[in-house]
């Protein structure tokens, strides 16, 4: 059908970007996520003030391009620290902590959409506070930040495109490697944005639904 | 304590150059937040049409900007309109990217805002003689701009930290271009792009705060 | 008895705190690996061949100077701005990536004797009717970021006073936007442009002439203050002329009059 050049050789090198993409984005989003539901309930029960420098901090990750803090955190713990860290792992640390700055503020938004009356209600019966956080605050706060969590992971697919600049060869930087053998742009471009259309769409799609689903009642 | 030894002056001498670049990726920021606010406002209205094709291309503009990377999209403006000869300066291609991505997001957010926005007020507009359009336009529009608004603002603080994605299409005159060329010439790394991560933190708090102040002016009530 | 042993623990830990920094060359023997940084789209210096292999000039060259170590030679792809951050931030042991000696980059990293010269030819768009270096004048031009001829012709640029300079994040993106007719010229090793043009992957584009430019002169680099490693890539370089190997290497992927490696009149 397309005269093409491609040879399965170039779609085996194409599929291993992609799992690149895959692999970073799953460890950073579990990583981002965990430090994120830590980083938010302290947030919460720390309050505006009291928290005022892990918010500072946290707001630096929302307010930088991500470009940058790849590169400014790969020159400092090789030149600076001196670490022997692979370019994988300076990624995964930086969108961790990317994906956790964002997800502080959804857990945070979680837990506040819980009306108080419902937690006072639950500490009244007898509940402790760690009670209260997993049976009455998780559940309800989940309806509320599940999709705008699935937004956040997808989010951090799409940009984990950008570790190309720590020498991580994933989706996109395979397919600008092949441009360059083979001159077909648009055709590589097509296949490259088709596959994270591919992976994003219906998760979205899934997101949505669930809004709406939860919403309703 | 480091085994490394700063050259802060080196890249403080550089810094006019950098604020120069700063106000071009304000410049890119701005414009692709107005165009992508009219976009987005077209999209909605196609939306909300009823014509088939028309909300069908909201819907496909929509899908593709959320579900693929800024940067593939910015690539895509310059190489993949390349192919067809169509030829875009870097300004241009980084503007027209950032655009497309922008009103795709604000036409999802348009959308969300509509919901909150009673179909009652419409019909009451409506049956006051006003058409379609006239509804929509006084009715609609400002409410949906208002609940929208900070949406628009985390659009916009991602519209500035979109333009460092500039260089791969050949950009060297917004803040990060500068910042790249600067580092092939001198090869400070890390005091460059710290000061680069400076100037990106405060423009983005001089945003969300001067957003801020504006809301708190237009829609006390 | 007391003392002597919290002495000699104190020793220890101090020895354990500040280990004899061993150098960057004993670092990369005891490893038995070599990374070495370098470009791969910018032929016939570094490429991928069918399967997506590196290829080239400079990868046989790493290969080479891993094989003199003693070692196994690591490829790390490093695009052409990223280059230095890659070495300085750990990733690469030595940088062999056509990268020109200036002083600017001297004050960060250390660089060896040069290993290989360009001379700079300036590939046009057939449709943009540019003949020659001065036909440039006013056209849109690029090349790619961060290199000697990047920065050259961004000055020429500014000199003229009219034309647009774009510098690109790689060569083939260079190469890509010249045939699309994004740009009219270029300015790029020779080497480099007549390698493109051969492989036919642009059509409509042609090498038109020498660009007055200095000669390229690229070193080997590694750590500004790792003095033992660039006393070795020194004599690595000159042994490889000395032996033949770098005319054979030339011969190999670039084919015709060898460059000479060095300059009338000084020392060095």
């Amino acid at each position: 059908m397309f005269d093409t050049a491609l040879t399965t050789a170039d779609f085996v090198f194409l599929a291993k970007g992609a799992g690149m993409t895959i692999v970073v984005t799953i460890i950073s989003v579990i990583a981002g996520t965990v430090l994120g539901i830590v980083f938010g309930v302290i947030r919460y029960q720390l309050g505006a003030i009291w928290a005022a420098p892990l918010i500072f901090v946290l707001d630096i990750f929302r307010s930088i391009p991500l470009l940058i803090q790849l590169v400014l955190a790969n020159a400092f713990m090789g030149t600076i620290l001196r670490l022997n860290m692979s370019g994988f792992t300076v990624a995964c640390i930086v969108l961790s902590m990317y994906t956790a700055a964002y997800c502080a503020e959804i857990v945070r938004g979680g837990i506040e959409a819980v009306p108080a009356t419902t937690r006072r209600a639950a500490r009244s019966l007898g509940m402790s506070w760690g009670q209260d956080m997993r049976e009455i605050v998780l559940p309800l706060a989940t309806r509320v930040a599940l999709p705008s969590w699935i937004g956040l992971a997808l989010g951090v697919m799409k940009d984990s495109a950008l570790v190309y600049v720590v020498q991580v060869t994933e989706l996109l930087r395979s397919t600008q490697i092949l441009i360059t053998r083979l001159q077909e742009p648009l055709l590589l471009l097509m296949i490259c944005g088709a596959f994270y259309f591919v992976i994003s769409f219906p998760l979205a799609r899934f997101g949505g639904y669930l809004e709406k689903r939860w919403s309703n009642d | 304590m480091f085994n490394y030894t700063f050259q802060w002056k080196q890249a403080m001498a550089r810094l006019p150059q950098m604020l120069d670049g700063a106000v071009v990726t304000m410049q890119v920021a701005i414009l692709s937040m107005v165009l992508g606010i009219l976009l987005a406002i077209i999209l909605t209205m196609f939306r909300l049409s009823g014509i088939r094709i028309l909300s069908a291309v909201a819907k496909t503009w929509v899908e593709i900007a959320r579900n693929t990377p800024a940067l593939f999209q910015i690539y895509m403006a310059h190489f993949g309109l390349g192919s067809f000869g169509l030829h875009l300066s870097p300004f241009l291609s980084i503007l027209i990217g950032i655009t497309f991505n922008n009103a795709g997001y604000l036409t999802e957010n348009f959308r969300g805002a509509l919901k909150a926005i009673p179909d009652t007020q419409t019909r009451a507009a409506r049956s006051l003689g006003m058409g379609a359009a006239g509804a929509f336009r006084h009715v609609v529009l400002p409410q949906m701009l208002r609940i929208s608004f900070l949406p628009m603002t985390n659009q916009m603080v991602w519209a500035i930290l979109m333009t460092s994605l500039g260089v791969t299409v050949g950009m060297n005159t917004d803040l990060y271009g500068v910042t790249q060329d600067l580092n092939a010439l001198t090869f400070r790394t890390f005091e460059l792009f710290a000061l680069a991560a400076v100037i990106f933190y405060a423009i983005t708090k001089i945003v969300t705060l001067g957003a801020r102040l504006i809301a708190a002016r237009l829609f006390r009530y | 008895m007391k003392p002597t042993f919290a002495i000699s623990l104190l020793a220890a830990a101090a020895a354990f705190a500040a280990p004899s920094h061993a150098d960057k060359l004993d670092d990369i023997i005891a490893s038995g690996t070599l990374r070495c940084a370098v470009v791969l789209d910018f032929p016939p210096m570094g490429m991928r061949d069918e399967s997506n292999t590196p290829v080239g000039f400079d990868v046989d060259y790493c290969n080479d100077l891993a094989a003199a170590l003693g070692v196994k030679a690591e490829i790390v792809e490093t695009p052409f701005p990223e280059r230095i951050p890659a070495l300085m931030s750990g990733r690469v042991d030595v940088g062999v990536a056509s990268t020109s000696d200036t002083l600017e980059r001297a004050k960060t990293v250390g660089m060896s004797i040069p290993y290989f010269a360009f001379e700079m030819a300036v590939t046009a768009n057939d449709k943009s009717g540019i003949a020659s270096f001065e036909d440039m004048k006013g056209k849109t031009v690029g090349a790619t970021a961060g290199t000697f001829e990047a920065i050259a012709l961004e000055k020429q640029v500014k000199e003229w006073g009219e034309g647009t300079f774009r510098p690109y994040q790689t060569q083939a993106d260079v190469f890509l936007a010249l045939s699309q007719g994004q740009l009219d010229a270029t300015v790029s090793t020779s080497t480099v442009a007549q390698s493109n043009v051969k492989t036919g992957n642009f059509p409509g584009i042609s090498v038109v002439g020498k660009a007055p430019f200095d000669i390229d002169y690229v070193a080997l680099f590694t750590n500004r203050e790792e003095y033992g490693l660039i006393n070795y890539l020194n004599l690595f370089v000159n042994q490889q002329v000395r032996t033949g190997r770098y005319a054979e290497l030339y011969e190999k992927w670039v084919g015709g009059d060898l460059p000479s490696l060095t300059v009338d009149g000084v020392h060095r």
